[in-house]
């Protein structure tokens, strides 16, 4: 009965998929993917995507587990203020500023670049948030055991929690890197040509620049969407979905 | 010693979202009291509510916020469903099939929606070659007539809907079947030997477990039915007729096509309103069933 | 293509033209004009700009342009399409040139408008009228398989739709400052009429001429190649339908503008000067098969000279059976309000509400800018 049902579900989920994948050699054949390869240049544009996911979910890793350790274990003055702040930004999504951050990263002439691509997203409410409820909720033998031999504060943050945050981290990692990969607003707005244009946003130029032929179009999305597919699956043994909802409390 | 290292700890984080988040959304508010239009040399003159009365007799401001609403009628409760329906199948410790369904369902997640956008834009093709049109016609015997769905003022909000659900679900999936592995067994034993069968124990056992995280993801899908902009700027441009608009769209219109900056950013304050909204009420609902 | 030849075109402007060098930014297509605001925010525009005509108003009323008048020669100017100087014309300044200019045009093919009865008028004077071209659209209509027998290109984005259908305003004798108008009213309702009527291809795969599932396209000279290539003899072409005040064809093109914060606005000149030159107009144009922007260069055009098979083009923009797009800083307003509507009665919107809608946003951004002054 499980079968049945997961195999006909399975079935229409993997129709578009199988589509892409045989579309991708509708016309022309493989040779869809040579004129891709020749009408853009795809491995800068894969470069784009991955240096500005990969700068974003690391540095934000960094950042924001930082903070939310502070904020989870540290006491200090003004710390429930600081607390609802980062609510009030956890709640205020990336396209309520797109406007005025597009103003002003005009006015300062830093369009076009990697960085301002990657900059704005690093520090994330909900990922400080994230933390902090892990935090929350760390062993504090631990921590007083490593008080005791004399550590402070960021050494406890470096050596000691870091290392064993690895479901805070899975989380960030996940939703941050699938945020990043699909970002196309942004990007649409900032990038002028193809020096800093992510793959998100290339595939939709792609379909709008003559001529059209769809076999192409499916040969870019296969090879846009092969290295996430592929890394996803290698990633599989490491991540576990229990980390996505226990991170989630 | 203490403070010193806690704010520095705090630093980037407190700067980054400070100055993207936080800054920007002051600006907002601000400029939404203006007249500013992008790059005119006219001065920017103040205009107090105006930009808030004139969107809110807007009939095009209506229909996109009517449209995200019926987006996220939609969406939330099928997606949810749906999601729980497929963690709870691929949820059979030891079933090998299980990580290949999963690998499946949550492919569609890692796809950018401007892909999914290209790719259900062919699915969507009209008259009797497209894709979608004949596989109806195949199942209904050929009784289906071809439909141009993305540009059929019925279907073309229906069929945006259609793909986020596709794309969407294999994240819900994920995330509740995390939820369902961590209930513990002996609750579903108790269960048995009270006598509750698989549906009574999925109400009484499941349900509850896993209510928080039901509730997150909900407001989580919520929210982002709110934020639709990608497949609508590339599959429909708001069209037809603005069956597909969305609060998105229209802010981003507004402030790039037409230049109306004042205009955007007071959209972008009503929306980060109906963010607040959304996010308290799901606090009190939250707060309710947990007494 | 069109980039590879201009950079080919700079490098034999430096060896001709000894001087400073002169650096190219390419922009891309699609949200352009928010790239050009951005840089101007910025203080980043370059010296010289190439950007599409109807833009060109709104820039110079911002103030990014400075004018054309001293810097390019009295008998360029006089050699330039007429066409392409009221473009490049704002408040009676010149600003900008463009090496090549665009035409609109209903391609066609002779066996089936033959089987069908229809007269092939050759020249704008002769076009159809607009309730004559709907008849041959029916006549054509039942002797197709799908009854499809018209494409108006609806696959293309955006600015197609005002290039396209806001000259038939202007064949109906209103504008688009006039959208509330009888006659703009008219001339939607038709496009309308021929929509819900079934003769309009959706034309998804951009094909739908190609692979001979209509009879008629409405598109512009840069389909020629493929077209001809596909039909050869059996291809004609024909002017657009009279709504009323004459045929009248799209126009307008890229053009080039100086920037108020070129400091070398001589060796600007000079550049300018040389892309107008016969040579690098007729290279252009056989790269990218525009009308050539100068007099000159159409004599020598092969395909647009008197003996050409796209005359047609010449003459629609020479003789003045072409409407430039409204010379306003309004303009990205009223493209976008119109493509809107456009879109909108297309898709079997009422057509007068969907008019007075637009014409009421018009006037509401033009009192918003203080009538832009």
């Amino acid at each position: 009965m499980r079968n049945v049902l997961t195999g006909i579900l399975g079935c229409l989920y993997v129709g578009p998929i199988l589509m892409l994948l045989l579309g991708s050699l509708q016309g022309q054949g493989f040779h869809n993917y040579r004129s891709v390869w020749e009408r853009v240049d795809f491995l800068a544009l894969l470069e784009n995507s991955l240096l500005i996911a990969g700068s974003t979910v690391v540095l934000g890793a960094w950042v924001n587990s930082l903070a939310g350790y502070a904020l989870a274990r540290l006491d200090f003055p003004g710390r429930a203020a600081v607390l609802t702040a980062i609510l009030v930004a956890m709640v205020i999504p990336f396209e309520a500023v797109a406007v005025p951050l597009f103003f002003s990263v005009s006015r300062l002439g830093v369009r076009d670049t990697l960085m301002v691509q990657i900059l704005p997203f690093v520090a994330n409410g909900f990922s400080v948030y994230l933390f902090y409820t892990f935090y929350l909720e760390f062993p504090r033998e631990l921590e007083e055991a490593a008080r005791l031999d004399g550590a402070n504060a960021w050494q406890i943050y470096a050596r000691l929690c870091l290392p064993n945050s690895k479901p805070a981290l899975a989380t960030h990692a996940v939703i941050t890197l699938l945020a990043s990969w699909s970002a196309y607003l942004w990007p649409l707005l900032v990038t002028a040509g193809p020096q800093a244009r992510p793959l998100s946003l290339a595939i939709a130029t792609f379909l709008a620049t003559p001529p059209l032929h769809w076999g192409q179009v499916f040969a870019f999305g296969v090879l846009m969407v092969a290295p996430v597919l592929l890394g996803f699956s290698f990633l599989q043994k490491h991540f576990q979905p229990n980390a996505l909802s226990s991170g989630i409390k | 010693m203490k403070n010193r290292s806690a704010w520095a700890m705090l630093a980037p984080a407190a700067i980054g979202l400070v100055l993207f988040v936080l800054l920007p959304f002051a600006a907002s508010l601000v400029l939404s009291l203006t007249d500013l239009s992008l790059g005119s040399p006219n001065p920017t003159r103040w205009v107090g509510t105006l930009q808030y009365r004139r969107l809110l007799v807007d009939p095009a401001v209506a229909r996109a916020l009517g449209n995200n609403l019926r987006f996220a009628l939609v969406i939330v409760p099928m997606q949810t469903v749906l999601a729980l329906a497929l963690a709870c199948l691929l949820h059979k410790p030891g079933w090998r099939l299980a990580g290949f369904y999963r690998a499946l369902f949550f492919a569609p997640v890692v796809f950018p929606m401007s892909l999914v956008a290209v790719i259900w834009r062919y699915l969507y093709a009209p008259g009797v070659t497209g894709p979608l049109n004949r596989l109806l016609a195949g199942v209904s015997l050929g009784h289906w007539q071809p439909r141009d769905f993305l540009h059929d003022p019925q279907l073309a909000l229906p069929a945006l809907m259609l793909l986020s659900l596709w794309q969407g679900v294999g994240l819900q999936m994920v995330i509740l079947l995390g939820g369902l592995q961590q209930i513990p067994g002996d609750l579903y034993e108790a269960a048995a030997l009270d006598g509750a069968g698989p549906l009574q124990r999925f109400r009484w056992v499941t349900l509850p477990m896993l209510r928080n995280t039901l509730v997150f993801t909900a407001l989580m899908t919520t929210i982002l039915a709110f934020r639709v902009f990608d497949q609508v700027q590339i599959l429909t441009h708001g069209g037809p007729a603005g069956a597909t608009s969305t609060l998105m769209f229209e802010l981003v219109r507004s402030a790039f096509e037409r230049l109306q900056m004042g205009r955007a950013c007071a959209l972008t304050v009503i929306f980060v309103f109906i963010v607040v909204l959304l996010t308290s009420l799901q606090r009190l609902v939250l707060g309710r069933l947990s007494r | 293509m069109e980039r590879r030849i201009l950079t080919g075109q700079l490098k034999r402007f430096q060896r001709e033209h000894p001087g400073p060098p002169v650096q190219l930014t390419f922009l891309p297509e699609g949200s352009y004009n928010s790239q050009v605001q951005a840089a101007a925010l910025a203080q980043q525009l370059p010296d010289v700009l190439e950007f599409d005509g109807p833009l060109l108003y709104r820039y110079a009323w911002q103030g990014c342009l400075q004018p054309l008048d001293l810097l390019i020669t009295e008998s360029t100017r006089t050699n330039l399409l007429p066409s392409l100087e009221q473009q490049g014309t704002f408040r009676g300044h010149l600003y900008s040139v463009g090496v090549f200019d665009s035409g609109l045009a209903l391609y066609g093919r002779k066996s089936l408008l033959n089987r069908v009865g229809a007269r092939l008028p050759d020249r704008p004077e002769d076009a159809w009228s607009v309730s004559e071209f709907s008849r041959i659209l029916e006549d054509l209509s039942r002797e197709d398989p799908d009854g499809q027998v018209l494409d108006l290109k609806l696959n293309y984005q955006g600015e197609w739709f005002t290039y396209a259908f806001s000259p038939a305003l202007a064949s109906a004798g209103t504008d688009l400052a006039h959208l509330g108008s009888p006659a703009a009213n008219r001339v939607l309702s038709r496009f309308q009429d021929w929509q819900s009527h079934g003769l309009v291809d959706p034309d998804l795969d951009d094909a739908a001429f190609l692979e001979g599932r209509v009879a008629l396209s409405w598109v512009g000279h840069w389909e020629y190649p493929r077209y001809s290539q596909r039909w050869g003899s059996d291809l004609c072409l024909l002017p657009l339908p009279d709504f009323g005040q004459g045929s009248r064809s799209g126009q307008g093109s890229w053009n080039w503008a100086v920037t108020s914060n070129c400091r070398q606005s001589g060796r600007a000149s000079e550049f300018l000067e040389f892309l107008l030159e016969d040579r690098q107009v007729l290279e252009m144009t056989a790269g990218n098969g525009a009308v050539p922007g100068t007099l000159s260069a159409i004599e020598q055009s092969p395909l647009y000279r008197e003996d050409g098979p796209l005359r047609l083009f010449s003459i629609q923009l020479t003789q003045g059976w072409c409407q430039p797009r409204p010379a306003t800083p309004a303009y990205p307003f009223l493209t976008s309000v119109f493509q809107q509507a456009m879109q909108d009665v297309l898709h079997g919107a009422p057509v007068s509400r969907v008019l007075t809608a637009a014409a009421q946003d018009i006037r509401q951004d033009d009192l918003d800018n203080q009538g832009y002054r």
